[in-house]
């Protein structure tokens, strides 16, 4: 089989869609098809437009499509605002007093049936019904999903399986050129969302400590954090803070006590946190950040995607110190990414920051690689016994490599003296002129070993002419724009970059150098992963593909940017 | 033996002559030998300004750290850690303006830690201008034609908020500043001790004799700490005789008593758990 073929179910928010998507996505994954979701809506709580738009295919994917082959509106706005995706041959679901199938649009009934299975609140259920039956899935496959989905409240499960039932009825008769036959394959990896990814990440790396401030669209973290801590009684204490700065500097505090401690934020509050993240640097705390990224200055597009704030983040805060910046790209890096942040932040006593993006966060993928949780976790920790004069000991000795043993407070009989203020070995405040310079040079000096453990550009057919440059959430669908391309007879291959910061000087100075030209593709509006490559390397990119209407990247759109570009 | 002396370190101080500070710091250290607490036992948190310094000039754990964070710091400190004793030593500006939100939600959370605001009303370290509980008149450099605004009362404003243990103490009067600092310590929850205190270099009103004249000690035998409007009122005295002592009690339970995952056992101490089910 070749399947490939998107579902949009777009209506207000409140009405359900995510349900619907969760359905959908239940019923494919246990068929052991491929599933990539996005859920795209308005800063709002009910009203407006939203929509869950479901890829689906049997071949591993993650990015989402532009073309639209089944698109179900359960309100009147959705078929005209997306009218313009459908496919030849797409069916459109629209709501109804009677059915009637005429030029691809099928009318159903979906809330007079509704009312009748148990209620307004069923027509999404009636609606997936629709959908399923149109895809030709057997029954009992829907049965099992909202036996899975409402399986806990007798009676919602009762109404929601009559709704779908009716839904399944009412679209039977209608020939759809995208159906496919149904095996009862094994199911196939874990549905999650990004945000998911991360929170194991964090729960892997036994990091006991999280404060946070709710702000799209970073939240889920802390959601997926706080269900484990209460359903599953581990040493983990999430806690909601007044604000961001209170946020970092609780984690600063748990750390400085002797916990692994994050926080999570986007990028309005990662502002906020710049001036704890300078605390954590003088006073070499370690503690992890994650900055889902969205767009705007100030408030922005709060529940869009971007991917504008690298340039940032690798500078933030004021003065130089040394950090660790990170941008995985697939919910399987983000796992691995959070449990080397929380190592290599300890290991150097620096900061680190992952980079996600609110696509990547809410969006739902089918994840199949295991999740593997490290056996024993090393915490680079010095006891009274591994001192040679606790009474002489001091938190900032000057050291070779930059990293000085670190004691926790009231654990030993060690005093553990930090201070923000620039200070001397000892940890009292300081003014002295070389001083200052000991302590500048002493943090720098981490740089050297810090750079032996950024990671290499992630090559997809790296020794291409041409290459696309990416970095963070965007590989997807940059690695599926290579596969159309190549198709198309171009010599494209991809580079993206998950480890950006020290900035992986060598290895893109070598693959770079291989190939002709390279063009970066990022959702910003100056180029800026563009921008530091070129001034870490020298390397001019040749052109610029840059998306920043807070939409996520479709593989198409990467497809013809370049094309165009070869065209010139 | 335990003795004072165990608390001095070879620092140099850097409080001016005279200053109020010393008193508070005398005082702490007296605290900490009665309790028997040695010096590897406390951590002292602080923000930033004079107030903020006060570890620097001690034997003992110490973060120093940002300019009205010292609260989320302690907080912190404490969820990962509940079996530490942390002080809080804090200004005025630091944790009434500053860090003014940071206030009210430890409060809230009744976070056990014990905060010692020096409370001069001025901003000492940048020179002189009008601290948050500065008065209504008082003119300073940068308030050339006299303060506007209401005083922040932080003894109402922590009573309010049903803040678990609230006392003023004078640092002209160290024996009872001592013992305010040990029962807020051995108090379970949060404790504000605001301390009034001169500032021989921008403060010209309340000077030690201002002070001196005016603080009298409320008599424990005829006020009941845990009478809420009673504490109110006390609060509320000013000018004429000002009361220095506990002014309200309560005894709700403190953050980390309330977490049944960690009250028993600190989070520190814990062993790592990895329940498999959860990554499937």
């Amino acid at each position: 089989m070749n399947i490939d073929i998107t579902v949009k179910i777009g209506g207000e928010a409140g009405q359900g869609i995510q349900s619907v998507g969760q359905i959908l996505s239940f019923v494919c994954q246990k068929a052991g098809l491929y599933v990539f979701g996005i859920n795209d809506y308005e800063s709002r709580i009910r009203g407006g437009h939203s929509f869950f738009q479901l890829r689906i295919s049997d071949k591993p994917i993650n990015a989402p499509n532009n073309v639209v082959n089944l698109l179900v509106s359960l309100d009147k706005r959705t078929y005209e605002i997306h009218k313009n995706e459908l496919s030849i041959n797409a069916i459109s679901v629209i709501d109804s007093e009677d059915l009637h199938f005429n030029d691809g649009i099928l009318s159903l009934p979906i809330m007079k049936e509704a009312i009748k299975a148990g209620g307004s609140q069923t027509a999404n259920i009636v609606a997936a019904g629709a959908c399923l039956s149109l895809l030709k899935t057997p029954f009992e496959f829907l049965e099992e999903a909202v036996h899975e989905i409402f399986g806990r409240k007798k009676e919602m499960l009762e109404s929601n399986i009559a709704a779908a039932k009716i839904g399944f009825q009412m679209a039977s008769s209608v020939q759809f050129n995208y159906a496919f036959k149904w095996d009862k394959n094994s199911s196939k990896g874990i549905i999650m969302e990004g945000s998911k990814a991360i929170a194991l990440g964090a729960l892997a790396s036994d990091c006991r400590f999280a404060a946070f401030y709710p702000m799209s669209p970073a939240t889920g973290i802390m959601t997926h954090l706080s269900s484990f801590a209460s359903a599953y009684k581990i040493p983990l204490v999430v806690e909601q803070a007044e604000d961001e700065l209170s946020a970092i500097n609780m984690i600063i505090g748990a750390s400085f006590a002797g916990v692994r401690s994050m926080t999570s934020t986007s990028g309005g509050g990662f502002c906020l946190m710049t001036e704890g993240l300078g605390l954590a640097a003088i006073t070499e705390t370690p503690i992890v950040i994650v900055n889902a990224q969205r767009p705007g200055p100030a408030t922005g597009l709060p529940t869009r995607t971007a991917q504008a704030d690298l340039l940032f983040v690798i500078r933030a805060s004021q003065d130089e110190f040394p950090r660790f910046v990170f941008a995985p790209g697939t919910p399987k890096e983000a796992f691995d990414t959070i449990i080397k942040a929380f190592h290599l932040s300890e290991k150097y006593q620096v900061p680190s920051i992952v980079l996600s993006d609110h696509h990547f966060n809410s969006s739902m993928f089918l994840v199949e690689e295991p999740l593997n949780v490290p056996p024993t976790i090393e915490r680079f920790l010095a006891k009274d016994e591994d001192l040679e004069n606790i009474n002489e000991y001091k938190r900032f000795l000057l050291t070779p490599d930059g990293v000085s043993k670190r004691a926790l407070p009231c654990m030993g009989k060690a005093l553990v003296v930090v201070s923000g203020n620039e200070h001397s070995e000892d940890g009292h405040v300081s003014e002295a002129a070389q001083n200052r310079i000991n302590m500048v040079n002493k943090r720098n000096a981490k740089l050297v070993s810090m750079q032996k453990e950024i990671s290499s550009p992630e090559s997809y057919y790296g020794d291409s002419e041409i290459l696309i440059i990416g970095w963070g959430a965007t590989k997807p669908a940059i690695q599926e724009s290579i596969n159309i391309l190549r198709k198309n007879g171009i010599n494209v291959g991809s580079l993206h970059f998950k480890d950006l910061w020290p900035f992986p000087l060598e290895f893109s100075e070598k693959i770079l150098k291989n190939s002709k030209k390279f063009f970066v593709a990022e959702e910003n509006s100056t180029a800026q992963l563009g921008q530091l490559i070129k001034e870490q390397t020298g390397l001019s990119y040749s052109g610029a593909i840059l998306k920043y209407d807070g939409r996520p990247f479709f593989p198409i759109e990467i497809v013809n940017k370049l094309t165009d570009f070869l065209k010139v | 033996m335990l003795n004072i002396k165990d608390y001095d370190n070879s620092y140099e101080n850097k409080w001016c002559p005279g200053c109020g500070n010393f008193g508070i710091l005398n005082a702490m250290k007296d605290a900490f030998v009665k309790l028997g607490k040695y010096p590897h036992e406390i951590l002292i948190v602080s923000g930033i300004g004079q107030a903020a310094k006060t570890p620097h000039f001690m034997n003992c754990n110490m973060f120093h750290s940002l300019h009205g964070r010292a609260l989320p710091i302690a907080t912190g400190a404490k969820i990962a850690n509940h079996n530490l004793m942390i002080i809080v030593s804090s200004g005025d500006g630091d944790c009434y303006g500053e860090g003014g939100n940071h206030f009210i939600h430890a409060i809230r959370r009744n976070i056990d830690i014990t905060v010692l605001v020096h409370n001069n009303k001025v901003y000492g370290l940048t020179k002189g201008q009008a601290s948050p509980t500065a008065d209504i008149g008082v003119k300073t450099k940068s308030q050339p034609n006299g303060v506007i605004s209401e005083p922040f009362n932080p003894l109402h404003i922590a009573i309010s908020l049903e803040a678990g243990f609230v006392a003023r103490g004078f640092s002209g009067n160290k024996e009872h500043l001592s013992i305010l600092i040990q029962e807020g310590i051995k108090h379970k929850g949060f404790s504000l001790i605001d301390i009034l205190q001169p500032c021989v270099s921008f403060n010209k009103m309340n000077t030690f004799n201002w002070y001196k004249k005016r603080v009298y000690e409320i008599d424990e035998t005829s006020h009941d700490m845990f009478d809420y409007q009673k504490a109110i009122k006390l609060a509320k005295e000013w000018k004429d005789k000002i009361p220095i002592g506990i002014l309200y009690k309560n005894n709700r339970a403190s953050y980390t008593e309330q977490i049944s995952s960690i009250k028993d056992v600190p989070l520190i101490l814990q062993k790592r758990r990895i329940e498999k089910e959860i990554f499937l």
